[in-house]
């Protein structure tokens, strides 16, 4: 079900055309980090450069915030999220939240 | 007995004295002398892989515009996205706090996020040529420090930033 609907940045999917705006989808979850990768990515920093830890932290809950945009607008019919944005904020803790929204559309070939 | 209390204190305080003195300042010296080797390997393997990209497509796939330029017919659009964490070495950071006393150009920062950058839009390129997109329009560099507040107070002690590079592949 997922598989069918179609991401894009853009305010409209190259080769498509809208015919019908469903609304805005959004999806959102919230992390935080695990301490002993925090002690980890802590050693890391002596030496500079890019703290995998964290890099694959964000990543995997951004998939997770976008996987759940991707349901949310299947269930209300899209078959397309265009103008699709991330934000991100921090909540009290050291947590995050990382949220992904956009507008469901239904789409037509040509 | 009590000797032998005494002795286990000694060795408690000797042990303190080495976590928190001895640990820090050698790491210190390790991030002055090696790290900067660390970074010019990274920055090496991240120019052979630009190169190798370049060589292999015979062009740059992402654009920063909204529409495929030689307008074409696509039959697939998907949101493509890479991100990579950075900061700055202990020593970068001494430099940089030194620094902005006086203000002026940065370069230790300068080079560290120089380096996230031109690292995020390589691993779009890859992710888009693994997924198998022709191009990659729209593309987006954004900026956040996710993961350095601590209870509402900005504390980016470290310098921890996050890049995040996205933006749609295209398919014909």
């Amino acid at each position: 079900m997922m598989q069918n609907v179609m991401t894009s940045n853009t305010e409209t999917i190259p080769g498509f055309t809208i015919t019908q705006s469903l609304g805005v989808v959004t999806g959102s979850t919230v992390r935080a980090k695990h301490i002993g990768k925090d002690i980890l990515a802590g050693l890391k920093n002596i030496v500079g450069g890019e703290l995998k830890a964290y890099t694959e932290l964000l990543m995997e809950a951004r998939n997770e915030a976008l996987g759940r945009m991707m349901m949310d607008a299947a269930q209300r019919g899209a078959n397309a999220v265009v103008n699709v944005r991330f934000a991100t904020s921090s909540v009290a803790g050291g947590a995050a939240e990382l949220f992904a929204y956009g507008t469901g559309v239904i789409v037509t070939e040509g | 007995m009590a000797l032998d209390a005494e002795l286990i204190g000694y060795v408690l305080i000797l042990i303190l004295l080495v976590v928190f003195t001895v640990f820090p300042l050698t790491a210190f010296i390790y991030s002055m002398i090696f790290a900067r080797f660390h970074h010019a390997s990274n920055h090496k393997k991240l120019l052979s892989r630009e190169k190798y990209v370049m060589q292999s497509l015979g062009k740059d796939n992402l654009h920063t515009l909204s529409t495929p330029v030689p307008d074409r017919k696509i039959s697939k659009a998907g949101l493509v996205m890479s991100n990579i964490t950075v900061a700055p070495s202990w020593w970068q950071l001494f430099l940089g706090t030194i620094r902005s006393i006086f203000g002026g150009k940065i370069e230790s920062y300068d080079k560290v996020l120089a380096y996230g950058r031109s690292e995020v839009m390589q691993r779009l390129r890859e992710q888009a040529i693994g997924e198998g997109w022709d191009e990659v329009i729209n593309v987006r560099v954004e900026t956040s420090m996710v993961m350095n507040k601590v209870k509402g107070k900005n504390m980016n002690k470290s310098g921890t930033l996050e890049f995040l590079a996205y933006g749609t592949g295209i398919r014909e």
